[in-house]
């Protein structure tokens, strides 16, 4: 206990030293970037969690060709679950003479369970939390447009008439995107019976929608599980939340190697900070031990006192922290829910714990010198104890870098890999840069010229050269921070550019659907007028999955998709010989133009990778759809990935040329208009009312504007990073600044001028700064080309990076370090050497 | 070989000047007599105590509280204040009054004023006046002064030894005080001469019995 008071006090007291200070602030940075980086990505994740169980209607759906029984209401509800009943089917909904097929959507009094649904009931859309009651429908203004219906007309769906009393501007829970193609009507439970249209053979998917707490649903997993093997489509959000989109994940990605950048970088300032610390103290442990202490009550004594100083740091680190995640959010806020949950507590526990793991493997090694040192010292100064080992310093520091990216990636071969990556790059660094400082100093020899400014680079660059360990440490200290600076820098940059050319500007806006063969010619024509970057027009037919392989669907399948809605509704179906733009063949061959069926009759074709690892397909499989009254048998000989973000007509299944021709099929393609009221949009719908122009700028919007958003968090944390860097200067030109300005206060005794002086600090620093900036770039390039790899981005070669970082090196390395010593150059020389005496 | 076929005893209360030209070992002596180092050959008691049956934490344990050192280079922390440096040796022991008992001895030096101010903004004989109000905070038995004006001006310097023989001669405290200044060495009880690695007796000298520390055949 009396230790741990001392060690209080001492720590006090010792606030005045500089590399406390650099400690403190390297520690409380990897803290605040890790708690910042924790608590983002944590609320982001539950966030968005609840954002899903709003588009999804619900925590848990259960969805099923047919009603739910009693039993599983009652089994729902006593495990804590909220529950509401819907009905979807697709059917004719007419006023007078206009027919247009709808999609009905039937929902209880209990809908929606999470959000609202934002509706015109004739004053402006408001947001309502119930749907529409009995005897009144309300209606997609799409499907308005198409029967000339307005608020207060009746429209017949069945044998029933509803009146219509709202237009929807918005659903709760409609995925994101245009998978219902039919237009929105939406009607009361009650009135489902008196509408006629359930009926046996019909086509209702019964929904059963429940909300409840995480443990709630998970006490159900074992009747979950046999309901699945029904064939229930069962979708619990924690599980099948949508993807947040390749954008987003890599954003993710990028915001963790970030955090983990901030604390290689304060790992680094940290063991530079204590290794002047150590120096400092050993003459207090000396001392120490004079007056009676023993080696392990030293031991304790400044263990406690850098603990304290972690504890404090992180305590600090976690409140930037917290503060930093409320900055990032409000970066955020537009496309998230507007509550997000309040931050967890794991964040901080994970913030202090690396704080302490840090200073345990970074500055343990050094710091037990402390331990060793001789009360002898107090009379022979230069009884120093020995310096722990280059390797066992590097060792420890490593195993517990390498503990962290585990903790944080929770991937074991990754953070092995990259910890033997790094551990080579060590070990080639340190060779590279012993011959650089080498070449150096013959470079300096063989430099003609006697100016005051060219021997100042001369005085300079033999200090440095000649103080070979010191200036090796420092080297590669220096060029790990550059290196570490740059790859985030460079990476945020690729990500960016990716992005922007993901969306580029004529991203297409408009889907035009339903167009019949006959009105190919003329739609084409008319798009091409006005419209840009039009994909070609894609035929489609519906069809569904009857069998795979000779065997029902359903039980071809695994077990846990048996529910799968690609098994209970049509899927679109597509022909052509070219494989469409933004697709990948992942697996197999593309079947080509001149695809000839296989000799028992089969097709060729090419399924969607994501859905076939979904259903158990692989090459050589045949599924068999059927396509209105006939069916149509195709062995898959392809793979595709297709990027859904791409705004262009994507199908999971792709026939041959020509295979399907004799179905009746319609047509669909995509454009870009600039203008949202063009004329040719009006021209479209007069001249072929029967198709459908889908607008979606809004969607493209939203995802445009998340992008911004992310790339604002990226460029915060990039700041943060960088912040963390300069740290680790500052810290590591701290350590060295006695060294320098005994050596500056001997020049200055033989006679060296203050500007010379300054002048030779500067090139020292200079030089320095350059070449860790040369060797930081191409540690960079290496470290980048693993990360693209991992982040999914190409892989480039970053000229500039090579520039700007040796340039940029030798400025902040420079400055920083002229500042520092700027206070060695002001004092009297004697006053200089006096001052030496006693650290 | 530094020192050799060395002998030395001194007496509770005794005070004892070693002095010596540059390099004759004194700094040696007085690391081996503190028990901050052990000799590889001979003998050493403090405290009634062998220094060679104990490891260096043991005999850390044995100076603890008792064994108090001023130093040629003052050795006054640069970050603690004057207080603070002084507080430094008491706050090893378990004990209440550490911050009171600090100020006295502050005041006592006449440094009453500058309790807070930190070493470089003290002169030197200021600093050493810390350094000597650290060595007696303890109340130790035995007080070690390593050339304690060697950093000092004529001046300063004396100032400084009447301070430091008159806290001798209050605290009845034993005095082992090596310099080179034989002036200094002869207001001590005791004076002996270091002279190629073996003692022999200066001027004024006299001896006497019940030897609280001592030396004998010290080889290094």
């Amino acid at each position: 206990m009396k230790l741990i008071g001392l060690s209080l006090k001492g720590l006090r007291r010792d606030l005045r030293a500089a590399d406390v200070r650099a400690l403190f602030v390297a520690l409380a940075l990897a803290v605040a970037a890790t708690t910042m980086i924790g608590f983002f990505l944590d609320r982001l994740d539950r966030g968005l969690t609840r954002q899903a169980g709003q588009l999804l209607g619900g925590d848990l759906v259960l969805e099923d060709g047919q009603p739910f029984d009693d039993e599983l209401r009652r089994t729902l509800t006593e495990a804590g679950l909220a529950l509401s009943d819907q009905v979807d089917m697709v059917s004719m909904v007419s006023l007078q003479d206009a027919f247009q097929p709808a999609g009905l959507k039937v929902v209880d009094d209990h809908y929606p369970l999470y959000g609202s649904v934002g509706v015109d009931l004739g004053q402006g859309v408001e947001s309502l939390a119930h749907g529409p009651s009995a005897g009144h429908a309300w209606i997609a203004p799409r499907l308005a447009r198409l029967l000339d219906a307005g608020i207060g007309d009746s429209v017949q769906v069945g044998t029933l008439s509803l009146e219509v009393t709202g237009l929807i501007d918005r659903e709760p829970d409609q995925q994101a995107g245009f998978a219902g193609l039919t237009p929105r009507i939406m009607l009361n439970m009650a009135d489902l019976d008196a509408t006629g249209l359930v009926r046996p053979g019909s086509r209702l998917e019964y929904e059963l929608l429940a909300k409840g707490a995480p443990a709630a649903v998970d006490s159900l997993q074992a009747r979950l599980d046999a309901l699945r093997r029904d064939g229930v489509q069962v979708r619990d959000v924690r599980v099948d939340r949508p993807s947040l989109g390749r954008s987003l994940e890599r954003a993710q990605k990028y915001l963790s190697l970030a955090g983990l950048a901030a604390v290689l970088l304060a790992g680094v300032a940290v063991a530079m900070a204590t290794r002047r610390y150590v120096d400092r103290h050993l003459d207090t442990a000396a001392l120490l031990r004079c007056f009676g202490a023993s080696q392990r009550q030293l031991g304790q004594l400044f263990a406690w006192q850098l603990a304290w100083l972690g504890i404090a740091a992180s305590v600090v680190g976690a409140l930037l922290g917290l503060v930093g995640q409320a900055g990032l959010l409000s970066l955020l806020t537009r496309f998230l829910p507007l509550q997000l949950p309040p931050p967890g507590g794991l964040p901080w526990l994970m913030g202090v714990l690396t704080a302490l793991a840090v200073l345990v493997g970074f500055a343990g090694p050094t710091l037990l010198r402390l331990k060793r040192v001789s009360a002898l010292k107090v009379l022979r100064r230069e009884l120093d104890p020995v310096p722990a080992a280059g390797w066992v310093v590097v060792a420890a520091a490593s195993l517990v870098f390498g503990a962290l990216l585990w903790l944080y990636s929770r991937d074991l071969t990754l953070s092995i890999g990259i910890l033997a990556g790094g551990l080579v790059a060590l070990i080639v660094l340190m060779m590279v840069g012993r011959a650089l400082l080498a070449l150096l100093l013959r470079g300096i020899d063989r430099w003609p010229g006697s100016g005051t400014r060219q021997r100042a680079w001369q005085l300079g660059g033999r200090q440095l050269a000649r103080r070979r360990q010191a200036s090796l440490g420092q080297l590669l200290a220096f060029s790990i921070t550059f290196a570490a600076m740059a790859i985030i820098a460079v990476v945020r940059g690729d990500l960016l550019s990716q992005w922007q050319a993901q969306m580029p500007p004529d991203t297409p806006n408009y889907f035009a659907i339903n167009i019949q063969p006959q009105e190919r010619e003329g739609v084409s024509a008319l798009i091409r007028q006005a419209a840009s970057n039009a994909s070609p027009l894609s035929p489609m037919v519906p069809g569904r999955l009857t069998t795979i392989d000779g065997q029902p669907a359903r039980e071809a399948v695994p077990e846990e998709s048996r529910g799968d809605g690609a098994l209970r509704r049509d899927l679109n179906l597509t022909w052509g010989g070219d494989l469409p733009a933004g697709n990948t063949v992942t697996a197999g061959t593309w079947f080509g133009a001149n695809a000839k069926p296989f000799e028992d009759g089969a097709l060729p074709i090419s399924v969607e990778q994501a859905l076939a690892a979904r259903l158990g397909l692989s090459l050589g499989d045949e599924m068999t759809f059927t396509v209105g009254s006939d069916s149509v048998t195709g062995r898959i000989t392809s793979l595709r990935h297709l990027d859904w973000e791409s705004f262009q007509p994507n199908f999971f299944i792709i026939f041959p040329p020509g295979a399907l021709d004799e179905f009746g099929h319609s047509y669909l393609t995509s454009f870009h208009l600039d203008d949202p009221d063009d004329p040719v949009l009006g021209e479209m719908v007069k001249r072929y009312p029967g198709i459908s122009v889908i607008n979606v700028d809004a969607l493209l919007e939203q995802l445009r504007g998340i992008l911004g958003q992310v790339t604002r968090a990226v460029e915060f944390v990039l700041g943060f990073v960088l912040l963390a860097g300069v740290s680790v200067l500052y810290a590591a030109l701290t350590a060295s600044r006695p060294a320098r300005a005994h050596e500056g206060a001997l020049l200055r005794v033989f006679g060296a001028g203050d500007s010379l002086l300054a002048r030779m600090q500067w090139a020292e620093f200079a030089l320095l700064g350059f070449a860790s900036g040369l060797l930081g770039a191409a540690l960079a390039e290496i470290a980048a080309l693993g990360i693209y790899l991992w982040l999914g981005l190409e892989p480039t070669v970053h000229l500039a990076m090579w520039l700007v970082t040796p340039l940029a090196g030798a400025l902040l390395v420079g400055l920083i370090g002229f500042l520092l010593s700027r206070g060695s150059r002001r004092q009297s020389p004697m006053a200089s050497l006096r001052l030496l005496g006693e650290t | 070989m530094i020192l050799d076929a060395l002998s030395l005893e001194v007496e509770h209360g005794e005070s004892v000047a070693i002095v010596g030209s540059s390099g004759a070992g004194k700094s040696t002596l007085l690391g081996l007599l503190a028990g901050l180092d052990s000799p590889s050959d001979g003998e050493l008691t403090m405290f009634g105590q062998s220094l060679g049956d104990l490891d260096e934490d043991g005999r850390a344990a044995l100076r603890a509280g008792r064994v108090g050192f001023v130093f040629q280079n003052f050795q006054l922390l640069p970050t603690l204040t004057a207080i603070e440096n002084v507080m430094l040796p008491l706050e090893l022991s378990p004990r209440q009054d550490v911050t009171a008992k600090s100020r006295q001895w502050l005041e006592r030096v006449g440094l009453g004023a500058r309790l807070d101010h930190l070493p470089k903004q003290l002169s030197g004989g200021e600093q050493q006046r810390v350094a000597v109000a650290r060595a007696f905070v303890a109340e130790p038995d035995l007080v070690f002064a390593d050339e304690p004006t060697g950093n000092l001006d004529e001046a300063t310097g004396a100032r400084i030894i009447d301070l430091l023989f008159t806290l001798n001669r209050e605290s009845g405290t034993t005095l082992v005080l090596v310099t080179h200044d034989l002036g200094l060495a002869r207001r001590c009880d005791r004076a002996l001469q270091l002279d190629d690695g073996r003692l022999l007796p200066a001027a004024s000298e006299h001896r006497s019995e019940s030897p609280t520390a001592n030396a004998r055949g010290v080889t290094s």
